[in-house]
């Protein structure tokens, strides 16, 4: 890994991304660099941790997702063990580190509010690690010098923390915790504490360097974006389980519960009844559906996203509703509809491009026909799972 | 991956070596708890309920007490010195704070330092004043219309004089916390001022206000010095306990007057964490601080109250310079250093100035290293909950400990045949180690301020670089907590300089203290020779404050660049 580094030429970390961000996944080799088996965590009667499972591969950059209190936190953190668990397994590299002090784990970690030390220059930051290595004072220099240069802040090693901005403490303490070439990079929402640009900005970098050094990478986030712009494969938590483990796109497309669905994008969610393994029944209307295993008469949830409600012009296609414009939120580069269902007591919000609108004629109190794609309507149980 | 295999190296070999680090050390700091605090005051406990031969007697002492009037009467006599003191101080301090906080008034900063002049004298100065100002050949003895300083009047006036900078220091905290928002807010809902006092100001400093009048009243009714010089026949419970003692040399009653001194302490030290904990969640990490506007009858009225007070403590300390430079009060008033000499005056003269700066540098030194560490094991480690929680607890609870009620305790316990620790008594070891003990409170509490200003996760991050605890303590939570551990030490110092109630019952004849010789040429009538050793010791903790002042100032310029916030 560090000859990977030290080969890298480029000062600027945006050069990259354009060329390595967003490439499918081919190089990930299969090995697996944690394996996580029955993981729980209580405080006392609140349990964080339910059991987990989970295995991540050896250069994969996972997120863990999900809302605050979901237990991602102490997941990270049970495996860098700094809150140790209070049952179950983790395995690094085939050597099981269920016990380890945190100094004995191979990891480097960035927090959200970095805990770069105050009171050290940018350089002896980085060091920081490094000075325990037995290393000479000119290989630390080099490797500063090759780290700084990395994270495009070369000429500034006497600096404090004090004097850069949010995003430059970050890259520092990104730095600082690859300097001694962990196994494992550990990122506790790092963006989280930045504004909205330098975010943006960031995810892009990160990403990048992580494909460049080929790290495994966990981060935490609450961020539906930055998990589903920057990871390999998201884990989606509440409540201390997971609930889905997938590719940003399995996750966004293929939600596998009601929680997913709702927490990851946008979903309208209407109440209906099962009606056949393909299709349910809104009132006295049939809707075709992608196909589920959930008995008939079950009552259920229709899900469908805004963007996948399709406007058309007036009844010819089937699954089709009537329905009136009731509110319209101008969004930047889409609208979105909130639409009163003729036929029963239900509302839908559609997003429109537009030249959708512009075609259409969109305003308040408009009569609009909405047809809801079989392939996009999905079903879930109403009781959440 | 080398670190890799020196990881694993580390993890056969030396399993969790930090954790059996830090808990050595948590157990050194447990030790010292129960031996220099706990272990005495359950040696004490027993003695009061034993006779003179050692055995068990119940509660025949206390039964004896409180059917001795001349002792129970001490109770009442304690209780209304420490309210009266309560009262006036609180006010004084409240009106002279609101100036310092919530008017334009000038001179501000030059009545702060003023203000601060009583903690750095042992408060016998004060009492030595009010002899030469109100004594039976006192200048202004008509004021007082017949009464009698040597009493009530003179413990009260001695008492507000060393506790009111305490009590300022309290209010001017509970002020600057203000929402200068609230006020916007008032205003703007046109209030009037009158009732934006009622209804912003003093709920805002209620829990200020509590814990002042708390630490207030434990001062006074624990103190020694004050009552020991200028009480006359008037008794009070700290005092008593020293009479039967070095008096009567009955221990047992002793022991019996410390376990009822100690319960009001113990009272109020409850009331005051409990208020505490109200007062800390009160406070909103987005309030705007108030900054008050000139307003000129406000600002000079503000000012001459502030600057009567200041006056008072410069009359007050100027007395005892006075005393000490003149020949003979009120028959030859030509200057003259000779009290400076104490000649032949033996174990109480130079000697013990230079015992009282040994001591002192040694509980700053050691006392800052040893309060500040443990407060950061106690703050930063997360194994050994339990053992935490206890050492936590032990470092509170010497502040609810009359310093007469610590140093009877420390005889009980170190002087004991059959105790090996006692080869110390006597020494000036017994002396650091009680003063050390005596003050760890506040110091505790300073540094778990401090402490929890840091980033939360320097130890996870050390932890994470394979860089050992200790290096990360040294090298980051140290230096970034210098001024604090600055402000400790010099605490410590004053302290250990100043206090006179603890340490009276553990000197030996070698290491006869400053404050303490103030006590005993004051007894064998060395009125001018005492009033010189007083402002020997105020000088000497200035000097120490104004060094101390610089190096804040010279550490927080060199580190400005990294301390911007």
């Amino acid at each position: 890994m560090g000859d990977v580094m030290r080969t890298i030429q480029q000062p600027s970390l945006a050069a990259l991304v354009g060329q390595t961000a967003f490439m499918p996944d081919s190089d990930i080799s299969e090995s697996i660099c944690l394996e996580i088996e029955g993981l729980s965590k209580s405080f006392g009667t609140f349990v964080a941790l339910n059991s987990i499972d989970l295995t991540i591969n050896e250069g994969e950059f996972v997120c863990f997702l999900g809302p605050s209190g979901c237990g991602k936190t102490t997941l990270l953190r049970a495996i860098a063990g700094l809150e140790p668990q209070s049952s179950g397994r983790i395995v690094q590299m085939g050597k099981e580190i269920s016990h380890l002090p945190p100094q004995h784990r191979d990891f480097g970690i960035v927090f959200q509010s970095y805990a770069l030390f105050p009171n050290l220059t940018l350089a002896d930051n980085i060091a920081y690690g490094l000075r325990n290595q037995r290393h000479t004072r000119k290989a630390i220099q080099a490797r500063v010098q090759e780290l700084m240069s990395l994270i495009g802040l070369e000429g500034s090693e006497k600096k404090y923390p004090a004097q850069l901005s949010g995003g430059q403490q970050q890259r520092v303490a990104l730095a600082r915790a690859l300097a001694t070439e962990p196994g494992l990079l550990l990122l506790d929402e790092p963006l989280s504490a930045l504004d909205a640009q330098v975010r943006v900005h960031l995810r892009q970098q990160i990403k990048a360097l992580q494909k460049t050094l080929g790290v495994t990478t966990v981060m935490v986030t609450h961020d539906q974006e930055e998990a589903l712009t920057m990871a390999d494969r998201i884990v989606v938590m509440n409540h201390g389980v997971i609930e889905q483990v997938g590719t940003p796109e399995e996750v966004y497309r293929h939600p596998k519960s009601a929680f997913v669905a709702q927490f990851v994008g946008n979903m309208n969610f209407l109440s209906a009844e099962v009606c056949s393994p393909t299709a349910v029944m809104i009132g006295a209307q049939r809707y075709t559906t992608q196909p589920h295993a959930l008995e008939n008469k079950r009552p259920v949830h229709l899900a469908i996203r805004p963007e996948e409600v399709v406007l058309t012009s007036s009844g010819q296609a089937e699954s089709q509703l009537e329905a009136r414009v009731i509110h319209i939120e101008y969004l930047g580069a889409f609208l979105r509809l909130t639409c009163d269902v003729t036929s029963a007591d239900i509302q839908l919000r559609v997003d429109i491009q537009h030249a959708d609108a512009v075609q259409h004629q969109i305003q308040l109190g408009k009569d609009v026909h909405l047809a809801l794609p079989a392939a996009s309507c999905r079903v879930f149980r109403q009781d959440g799972n | 991956m080398t670190t890799l295999t020196t990881a694993r190296m580390t993890g056969l070999f030396g399993f969790n070596q930090e954790a059996w680090i830090k808990l050595g050390l948590m157990l050194l700091a447990l030790a010292l708890m129960l031996i220099g605090l706990v272990f005495p005051l359950y040696t004490l406990l027993l003695k009061s309920v034993q006779n003179s031969a050692g055995e068990f007697i119940g509660l025949a002492n206390y039964r004896h007490y409180f059917s001795t009037p001349s002792l129970v009467n001490s109770i009442a006599n304690s209780f209304f010195i420490a309210i009266m003191t309560m009262c006036l101080v609180v006010v004084l301090a409240f009106f002279c704070a609101y100036g310092i906080t919530r008017t334009c008034m000038p001179g501000k900063k030059v009545f702060k330092v003023l203000t601060l002049l009583p903690i750095l004298a042992p408060s016998l100065l004060p009492a030595i004043s009010l002899v030469y100002i109100f004594g039976n050949q006192g200048y202004l003895k008509g004021l007082l219309g017949g009464e009698s300083v040597y009493g009530p009047i003179g413990i009260v006036i001695g008492m507000c004089f060393w506790i009111f900078p305490h009590a300022l220091m309290i209010l001017v905290t509970a002020l600057s916390n203000s929402d200068a928002r609230l006020y916007e807010a008032a205003r703007s809902l046109k209030t009037p001022a009158w009732r934006t006092f009622l209804t912003v100001t003093l709920p805002g400093i209620r829990y200020g206000l509590m814990s002042c009048a708390f630490v207030v009243f434990t001062l006074a009714i624990t103190d020694f010095g004050v009552p020991k010089i200028i009480g006359g026949q008037y008794n009070l419970l700290a005092t008593d306990i020293y009479k039967q003692v070095v008096g009567q040399q009955n221990f047992q009653m002793g022991a019996v007057v410390s376990m009822i001194l100690l319960l009001p302490a113990v009272l109020t030290f409850i009331a005051d964490r409990w208020v505490q904990r109200k007062q800390t969640s009160q406070l909103s990490a987005r309030a705007v601080p108030y900054q008050p506007s000139p307003s000129p009858v406000r600002d000079w009225v503000f000012a001459v109250l502030c600057f009567s007070v200041a006056g008072i403590i410069l009359l007050m300390i100027g007395t005892a310079v006075y005393a000490s430079l003149i020949q003979f009060w009120p028959y030859n008033l030509t200057y003259t250093l000779r009290h400076y000499q104490f000649d032949g005056l033996g174990g109480s003269g130079w000697e013990s100035w230079f015992n009282s700066l040994k001591m002192a540098s040694g509980v700053a030194v050691i006392g800052t290293l040893v309060i500040f560490t443990v407060a950061w094991m106690v703050e930063k480690t997360k194994e050994f909950s339990l053992l935490r929680q206890w050492v936590h607890l032990f470092a509170i609870l010497p502040m609810a400990v009359p310093g007469m009620v610590l140093g009877l305790a420390y005889i009980f316990f170190f002087n004991h045949p059959n105790n090996p620790l006692n080869i110390l008594y006597g020494t000036l070891a017994i002396l650091i180690l009680n003063t050390l003990v005596h003050f760890y409170t506040v110091c505790h509490l300073t540094s778990m301020t401090a402490l929890k200003q840091l980033d939360p996760e320097f130890e996870a991050v050390g932890a994470s670089l394979k860089v050992p605890f200790w290096r990360t303590y040294l090298r980051v939570t140290l230096p970034t907590s210098l001024p604090a551990v600055l402000d400790i030490s010099v605490y410590l110092f004053v302290n250990a300089m100043t206090t006179v109630s603890a340490v009276i019952f553990l000197y030996g004849p070698d290491t006869r203290l400053a404050s303490v010789a103030v006590l005993h040429l004051d007894e064998a009538g060395y009125f001018a020779s005492a009033a010189a050793m007083s402002v020997l010791i105020l000088l000497t903790s200035i000097v120490v404050k104004i060094l101390h002042a610089m190096c804040t100032h010279l550490i927080l310029k060199r580190s400005q660049i990294w301390r911007q916030r």
